[in-house]
């Protein structure tokens, strides 16, 4: 029995865990650099082990520390929450090595996914479709491009040991395939430590829709249905949705199966999830495989009804999949949407930083926010810059996009800019409504002319400045919790 | 309640404003307000009865004000914005230390460009290009400590 859960993350997710960890009567311990030793995520844990000072290469991705910590607080477990080590097999080894349950999968099933061509090669093995690409052995430049004219152009080169979009381009045809490659290899080399590439198909307006799917040590794996990513800028997912109404219910049985076979073939345990791809005729190809709970699991939550983190951690201590999973006799109900809030500038799009002078997250019939900041946060540039992510669910789509719009108006953040004016454009889109949408959503949209300037935004500007103007800029807020005016709510 | 002219500018936008007693005259505008507020904060403001919600927090000389899921940052026109527009200069907002320069002489730059980052107060500000035009010269580099009105780039 885990009494005691090292959650060696930050952020969001490190939150997530901690909940169901207390709910479970699990302790969950937490971990923080020292340059961020007074971060959000470590109010909710039961205690904080320090990991020294220093990037986050010298703490949260150090397995000796993490250990360290571990150790130190008696922990029994680790959980890995998402990023970081959570796809290391050299973590999990190490975590198991320790006498630690690892709350993921064998490493053996996360090596042979983190390589995107094995995982390729061992999908058309269990017969799973796979987006038509090149061979993992072609490397020189005369092998890719036969390989080019077999898959057809255009085609996407892309890094084997790489993922969340990073080193892809598109190359239109053969002419432009050298340059494009060397560029490519360049790319993967610094990002990755690996200069192989491989070749894929490129689709011209592709659906991203993955499937979640749970194995347990005895065997059993079942899918939880679906998640619609589409909506991404820059191969960055910022709205995700379920039920996808890109699937019909033969689609999704076809799918589901295939996520199924997957994640059987490499003898998965624990949350994972299987990505594809959907052509503009309804094709559909593994795309590759993610072996760690993601960021967008909360909408398949809120519609089946489930805990994903408890699941992880019963299983990670041996208990059998549910048998209505098992039975595929779940139904998804209604409908729920993701919005990821993230501490950008709507114009340039570069990351902002800053510190949260106001925060007031929305709440209500249907919405949950999953978040890893506070008022008072600061925002750094050091760490992914997702604020937080909003969670909405409604009997139909048209209901859910409703709320998420409502609940986006209600929500105050004041000191970092956000992404919150794209969400809404989204949300606000004919092709959004339709739910006829790909992977280009974001690029079409058209550039919203900004509306005018409330009324009640200059009165109260002209109110607040008539007083004259403090120099050295403090922020009126104070932050102490006995003061009413600051919005500091104990407990929260 | 203040009452007098002020002149405010928000966004690329400003306007003079006349307040009184839950009177406001925007522009050529009369406009009837109520102010809503909660242990002296400004919370909202009621415009013939239509009640907008909206919080606020100063950073140096600007209003940040967040109403009803838009932001905005809004400075007296006296102060700096109203040189820079007249200049055609940017000006730091707020006393800090020149965090990065975005452009170069000769770079043309787009209306809302992002020109110089300046940090203050643990935030970094982005100053962005008033309108459309090519850098004449910054006068400031990386690591420069400036003052609040100080002129940071040339627009021509």
């Amino acid at each position: 029995m885990i009494q005691s859960l090292l959650i060696a993350n930050r952020g969001e997710i490190a939150v997530r865990v901690a909940r169901t960890a207390r709910e479970m009567g699990i302790e969950p311990v937490g971990v923080y650099a020292e340059a961020e030793a007074d971060a959000a995520h470590i109010g909710q844990m039961d205690r904080a082990m320090s990991l020294g000072s220093g990037s986050p290469l010298e703490t949260y991705l150090s397995i000796p520390k993490l250990l360290a910590a571990a150790h130190g607080a008696g922990a029994q477990a680790v959980h890995p929450g998402y990023g970081f080590l959570s796809e290391s097999a050299e973590f999990a080894c190490a975590v198991s090595e320790a006498g630690l349950i690892w709350i993921g999968p064998p490493p053996a099933a996360i090596e042979e996914m983190g390589d995107k061509v094995r995982a390729r090669r061992r999908m058309r093995e269990a017969g799973v479709p796979v987006v038509p690409g090149s061979n993992e052995s072609a490397q020189s430049d005369e092998a890719l491009a036969a390989q080019a004219v077999e898959i057809g152009f255009p085609v996407l080169v892309k890094a084997s040991a790489g993922g969340g979009g990073k080193g892809m381009s598109r190359v239109d045809s053969a002419q432009d395939l050298p340059a494009a490659l060397s560029e490519a290899r360049r790319v993967a080399r610094a990002a990755f430590g690996s200069d192989r590439v491989y070749l894929e198909r490129f689709f011209e307006r592709p659906r991203h829709v993955e499937f979640q799917i749970f194995g347990d040590r005895s065997g059993n794996v079942a899918h939880l249905f679906e998640r619609e990513c589409s909506v991404q800028r820059r191969h960055q997912k910022i709205v995700e949705e379920t039920p996808s109404l890109a699937l019909d219910p033969a689609l999704r049985g076809k799918m589901g199966l295939a996520a199924v076979e997957a994640a059987r073939a490499v003898g998965y345990v624990g949350a994972g999830t299987v990505e594809f791809l959907l052509d503009e005729q309804g094709r559909f190809y593994f795309l590759e495989m993610n072996t760690r709970l993601q960021v967008e699991h909360p909408v398949t939550e809120e519609t089946l009804g489930l805990d994903l983190v408890r699941a992880q951690i019963e299983v990670a201590q041996g208990v059998l999949l549910p048998e209505a999973w098992r039975r595929g006799s779940l139904a998804p109900r209604g409908h729920a949407i993701e919005l990821r809030l993230y501490a950008e500038d709507p114009v340039s799009f570069l990351p902002r930083t800053g510190r949260l002078l106001a925060w007031e997250e929305p709440s209500g019939p249907g919405v949950r926010v999953d978040a890893g900041v506070q008022e008072g946060s600061t925002i750094g540039l050091d760490y992914d810059p997702l604020l937080a992510k909003l969670v909405v669910s409604a009997p139909d789509r048209p209901a859910a996009i409703a709320r998420a719009r409502r609940a986006l108006a209600e929500w105050v953040v004041l000191g970092v800019e956000t992404n919150a004016p794209l969400l809404d454009v989204v949300l606000a889109s004919e092709e959004f409504a339709s739910g006829r949408y790909a992977t280009d959503l974001v690029s079409r949209l058209p550039l919203a002319a900004a509306a005018p300037i409330p009324d009640a935004v200059w009165i109260a500007a002209a109110l607040e400045l008539s007083h004259g103007s403090p120099r050295g800029g403090e922020a009126p807020r104070s932050l102490e919790p006995w003061d009413e005016t600051s919005g500091w709510r104990p407990g929260s | 309640m203040a009452a007098g002219l002020v002149k405010i500018a928000c966004g690329t936008e400003s306007l003079d404003i006349r307040l009184e007693e839950e009177k406001a005259l925007l522009g050529d505008r009369r406009v009837s307000f109520r102010v809503r507020r909660l242990n002296g904060r400004l919370v909202g403001i009621e415009i013939e009865g239509r009640i907008f919600s909206l919080r606020s927090a100063r950073v140096g000389d600007a209003l940040r004000i967040w109403c009803q899921g838009r932001v905005f940052e809004a400075q007296k026109a006296s102060s700096l914005a109203a040189r820079a527009r007249e200049t055609g200069n940017l000006v730091s907002p707020m006393p800090g230390r020149v965090r990065r320069v975005e452009v170069a002489a000769g770079d043309r730059v787009e209306r809302g460009q992002v020109v110089v980052i300046v940090e203050a107060m643990k935030m970094e500000h982005a100053i962005r290009s008033p309108r459309e035009g090519i850098v004449g010269s910054v006068l400031f580099q990386e690591g420069d400590l400036v003052d609040a009105g100080v002129e940071l780039v040339e627009i021509e």
